[in-house]
Parts: C-alpha cells; sequence; structure tokens
C-alpha cells in the first residue's frame, strides 16, 4: 500500500498529470517573469 | 519506494561548478575564455585601450598639477560582464548542488516528499552541466570554426547546419544515452526536461509584440493562416495514408505548419508524442531549411522578386527561424528591408500556436478513442496545455508593455526621448549632410535618389518615398540632431545606404539611426532566461531518444516533411508573387 502512495510521476516527467506540469511551468515561468521586471527593471 | 540514489555525483558536479566559477573569476581561464569569445575579447581590447588613453592624459593632468595620481577604474567590458555571469551562476548553482551532494551523502532517505523531490536535484544537476558545456564551450567553439571556414568555404557551414545549443544539446543527449546510458541516480532529475521546454515555451510570449504585426495587413495574416493551417492539414492527411502514428503525424505537423523546435515542444505533450518523434520534427524542419536557404535566393533573383515579395516568400516558405534569417540576408546582404519582413511574416506564424495546438489536441484524441465518443468540449477542457494560455497571457503583457515599452520588436523599440547627449549629431557631422543635402536637391542627386528609393521599394505608409520626404527629413535631422520619428528613421536609414554618398554624412546619418532604436535590458533577460530553459530542456529531451525509437519512427517523417514543404514553397511563392506587391 505505502508503495503504491509513493509511486508517482509519468514515464516523461515528475508530475502526475500534464495538467499540473503546465501549471507548473506557468508559476515558474511568472516567478522568472516577476524576478526578471524586479531585477532588470523595465 | 525510495527515489534518492546515494551517490556522490551531485556533490562532484557542485564541487566542478564551483572549481570552474573560482578559476574563472581569478583569470586563470582568461587564455581559454579569449579563443571562445572572440567578438566579446575584441570589445574587451577596445575598452581597455581608450581607458588606457584616457588613464594617460589623466595622469599627466595629475603630474603637471602636483596632484596624487588618478584614482580610475577601467569600465567593464562585455568580455568581463560573459565572465563575471559564467562564475556568479556556478557559484550559486554549484553552491546549491554541492550542500544538496552533502545531504544525500549523510541522509538516509525514507519514503515521502524529501526523497522525491531531493532525488530530482542530481538529474537536474547533471543536464545544466551538460548544458554549461554546451553553451559556454561548444557552442561558441562552432561558431569559431564556422567563421573560420567561411573565407575557404564561401558559406558558414556551422550557420547553415544549425550547429548551435539547441541541435548539440540533443545530440549530445542522444549520445549519452545510447553509448553511456543515464546514470541510475540522475534518472529521476531528467524526467524534469519537459517541464523547462513548457516554462521556455510561455517565456517565449514575452519576445514578441502585437504592434508591430499590426503593420502585416489582412493579406498578408491572411496568407500566413492559410499556409500554417494548409500544410498542418496536408501533413496530417499524408500521415493518415501512410500509416504514420497519430503522435509522430501530429508533432511533425505542428513543426513543419508552424516553425521549427517550440512548435514541436509545445504540441508534443498534447499529442503524447515520443522523444524521438520530436527530435524527426527537428531533423527534418532542419534539412529542409538548409536546402531552401540556398535554393529560395536564386529562385528570388532569378523572378526579379522585390526585397517585400521575397521576405514574405522566405517567411511563409522556409520552416526553421535561423534559416530565414539566413536566405532573407543571402537575397539582399546590405538590406534590413528584406530580413525584416522575413522576420515578421515568420513570427506571425509562431502566433497561430494556441490554434494549432487546440486542433491537434482535438484530432489526436478523435483518432486515438474514435470520433463517435470524443466530446469536444471535454476534451478541450481536459487536454487544452495550460502552459500555451501562459504563451499567450506573455505575449499579452509583452504587447501592453509590462516588461519594456509596447511596440517593440524582439526587445527592440524606437525611441527619440531616450537619445542620449552624446549620441546626437556633432558640427563636422550636420555639416557633411547639409553639403549631400544641397547635393541631393539637383537634378542628378533627386533622379539618383527616386532610383534608390524605387530599387530598395521605401515607402512611406502605402506610398512610395519621394525625393521630397527625404530633404525634409535631412533637414530636421540637421536641426534636431537627432531622427524624430519611426518613419523618418526608416527614411533616412535608406537615404544613408545610398550609393556615391559622402562617407562622412552616411556615416552620421547611420549614427542617428541606431541612436534612436534600443534594446531592452529586460526582453535580453527574458531571451537569456530561454535559451538557458530550452538548452536543459532539449539535452534532456535528447536522453530520451533510444536508437531502437529512431529506428521505429523511421524515414516516413522525412517523407511527409520533404512533400509538404515543397506544397508549402512552390504554394507560397505563387500566392506572393500574385498577390503581395510592394506594400505589406
Amino acid at each position: 500500500m505505502s508503495e503504491q502512495k509513493f509511486e508517482r510521476g509519468t514515464n516523461l516527467s515528475i508530475f502526475v498529470s500534464d495538467r499540473r506540469e503546465d501549471l507548473g511551468s506557468l508559476v515558474f515561468a511568472l516567478l522568472i517573469a516577476i524576478g526578471i521586471v524586479l531585477v532588470v527593471g523595465k | 519506494m525510495i527515489y534518492t540514489k546515494k551517490s556522490p555525483a551531485l556533490l562532484i558536479i557542485g564541487l566542478a561548478m564551483l572549481l570552474w566559477g573560482w578559476l574563472n573569476a581569478n583569470g586563470s581561464l582568461d587564455d581559454v575564455q579569449k579563443s571562445l569569445q572572440r567578438s566579446a575579447y575584441s570589445d574587451h581590447m577596445k575598452v581597455k585601450e581608450k581607458f588606457d588613453a584616457e588613464f594617460r592624459v589623466a595622469a599627466e593632468i595629475a603630474t603637471a598639477e602636483k596632484k596624487p595620481a588618478p584614482d580610475m577604474k577601467m569600465p567593464k567590458s562585455k568580455f568581463d560582464e560573459a565572465k563575471d555571469f559564467q562564475s556568479q551562476m556556478c557559484y550559486i548553482f554549484g553552491g546549491i548542488a554541492g550542500v544538496l551532494g552533502l545531504l544525500i551523502m549523510v541522509w538516509t532517505p525514507r519514503e515521502g516528499n524529501a526523497d522525491y523531490y531531493l532525488s530530482i536535484f542530481p538529474g537536474m544537476a547533471y543536464m545544466l552541466l551538460i548544458a554549461l558545456i554546451v553553451r559556454w564551450g561548444l557552442d561558441p567553439t562552432f561558431a569559431n570554426w564556422g567563421r573560420d571556414a567561411q573565407p575557404a568555404l564561401g558559406w558558414n557551414f556551422a550557420t547553415i547546419f544549425n550547429l548551435n545549443y539547441v541541435v548539440l544539446g540533443i545530440v549530445i543527449g542522444i549520445v549519452i544515452v545510447n553509448v553511456f546510458k543515464i546514470p541510475a541516480w540522475a534518472a529521476n532529475g531528467v524526467r524534469t526536461a519537459r517541464f523547462f521546454l513548457k516554462t521556455g515555451v510561455i517565456l517565449l510570449g514575452a519576445l514578441y509584440s502585437a504592434t508591430e504585426l499590426a503593420q502585416l495587413g489582412l493579406i498578408s495574416v491572411a496568407m500566413i493562416g492559410v499556409f500554417v493551417l494548409g500544410s498542418i492539414g496536408l501533413v496530417l492527411y499524408m500521415g493518415r495514408r501512410m500509416n504514420t502514428g497519430n503522435s509522430m503525424t501530429a508533432v511533425l505537423s505542428a513543426g513543419v505548419g508552424v516553425c521549427g523546435v517550440s512548435a514541436a515542444v509545445a504540441a508534443a505533450p498534447v499529442v503524447n508524442a515520443k522523444a524521438a518523434e520530436i527530435a524527426y520534427t527537428i531533423g527534418t524542419i532542419l534539412v529542409w531549411g538548409v536546402g531552401c536557404m540556398f535554393l529560395f535566393p536564386t529562385i528570388g533573383h532569378l523572378l526579379g522578386m522585390g526585397p517585400v515579395q521575397f521576405g514574405a516568400w522566405a517567411g511563409t516558405g522556409i520552416l526553421n527561424s535561423a534559416q530565414v534569417a539566413g536566405a532573407a540576408l543571402a537575397f539582399d546582404p546590405n538590406g534590413i528591408e528584406t530580413l525584416k519582413v522575413a522576420e515578421i511574416f515568420n513570427i506571425t506564424r509562431v502566433l497561430f500556436l494556441p490554434i494549432v495546438v487546440l486542433w491537434l489536441a482535438t484530432w489526436y484524441v478523435k483518432h486515438e478513442v474514435g470520433a463517435e465518443k470524443v466530446d469536444l468540449g471535454k476534451v478541450l477542457f481536459a487536454k487544452f496545455p495550460v502552459f500555451v494560455l501562459g504563451f499567450i497571457l506573455m505575449f499579452l503583457l509583452s504587447t501592453l508593455g509590462a516588461f519594456t515599452p509596447a511596440g517593440h520588436y524582439q526587445g527592440k523599440y524606437f525611441s527619440a526621448e531616450q537619445i542620449k547627449e552624446d549620441k546626437l549629431l556633432k558640427g563636422k557631422e550636420t555639416r557633411a549632410i547639409e553639403g549631400e543635402l544641397a547635393r541631393l536637391k539637383e537634378p542628378a542627386g533627386a533622379k539618383a535618389l527616386q532610383d534608390h528609393f524605387k530599387e530598395k521599394a521605401i515607402n512611406i505608409g502605402q506610398r512610395h518615398a519621394t525625393p521630397e520626404d527625404a530633404y525634409k527629413g535631412l533637414a530636421e535631422l540637421i536641426a534636431n540632431k537627432k531622427v524624430s520619428t519611426r518613419e523618418q528613421e526608416t527614411l533616412l536609414a535608406a537615404v544613408g545606404k545610398m550609393k556615391g554618398l559622402d562617407a562622412v554624412a552616411a556615416s552620421a546619418i547611420d549614427k542617428a539611426s541606431k541612436a534612436a532604436y534600443h534594446n531592452s535590458k529586460t526582453i535580453g533577460a527574458f531571451r537569456d532566461w530561454l535559451a538557458w530553459l530550452f538548452s536543459i530542456g532539449l539535452i534532456g529531451l535528447g536522453m530520451q531518444i533510444t536508437m531502437a525509437a529512431l529506428k521505429q519512427a523511421g524515414g516516413t517523417p522525412l517523407i511527409i516533411g520533404g512533400v509538404v514543404g515543397t506544397v508549402k514553397a512552390v504554394g507560397s511563392l505563387i500566392v506572393v508573387l500574385l498577390f503581395i506587391k510592394e506594400f505589406i
């Protein structure tokens, strides 16, 4: 049972679904964008 | 299940990065860097020469006035900045890798989140290390070899065969997985490759702005749309007829229809494409693009096409961005008009990406599950990739001016207000332009000007530029010592390229033109991030491509790509000749 619980990710991804991977990359991209605007300026 | 493998690999990668950062910072690697970064080093020598001269003068003045020697510091050159960047990056990521590497060595993992997420880092560091080697070592080395061989070959093989970090990254990934295998400690982290690629596609939207595209006009946008969607339809049809797998057909159609790597990457997750299928698509596009780069300019000259016509054709008919630029420059090495039109047409294709992804998602599910079982609304909701919405969001933010002044084009924007005092024209330069203005007002000068505008297809709005426009522009340039509007800049840049123009006047006009364009540092930073994300992602992608997978995909994609590419090139040539005149 515990093995089942910790068997995760897909073959091509560490995320359990494409949607989660998409959301993760969207959050990451937004963090990069905010970081660039804050550090480099406009 | 325990994911983290006890191995010193991450610690060693961290220490290697720290060592490179340290050696780079203390100058021990300067000789290596000089040979790799030739253009940055040449900038460094110019900055140094200028500084030495200024220092000598300041020292002489100080000696004469019996003051202490001046305390001056040499400004940073591009070479210094590149070295600093490398050191900082190595310190940050080497430090993180070192600490996590130590943790892996001393910690006994137990099932849970901590184990799962810790297990990702060695593989990520492995991809990053290879990305550093590719971007800082192999990419500039191939670029240098390409330039060195150019006089003998007559063409730059590194540019033409796209031997940059994109291709090199995938190839190295393929070599690693097939020759050495992916080490067990890196296996989980390598699966983050697609995540990095998706993040890269989202950031891609930030590079573009709708303002520049608004210049295109309805006919051009419709033409691009027809060719993008038409070639996708044709690939999908041929793929079904030739029994290529659904995912292979779909990802190939995105690559052939839109353009290059980004489209293949964006469409891949939607259609469950395998890494080998993306590699085949990229390979097909590159092989086709190389052929087009040689053929298009020759055909363009044979048919007597104008710069706008050729730009529109290259931007629609050639599949890969780098080769679009190559063909435009080969057609018209001195003019920017062809290149600009080609790039705008090329980039407009990228903006069809969301529609294409939507189409392919629906197509794929219909053919995989069976048409009768598909509820379109459900499919769209379940399959439409959120990261493509992220691409649209970034594009909108960029268009609205969230990152850099609205109206920019790949980070370049026009602003007469931001021209610095030292970039204004000097007395000697305005006098030279005055002399040329008087000469151009004479009948022979006016005729030469008119012919030049006609040959280069220079337009003001929807009409041809006239000598009177040039006189007005030159007079305003003399009065203001800078260009005032974008229209004026286009006109004056064309005047500056006229044959027989006085060298001082030509260089002054060129200086004034360049001074009005500014490169956005913000968009530059986006581009850097994009390159790193794509680099890491493509290396990871390459690591998922085994020889068995390549054999399985077979040679059919190349045939389909070749046929559709030819149809697209010939079709767009006919449409361009019929409908695209000198205006866009």
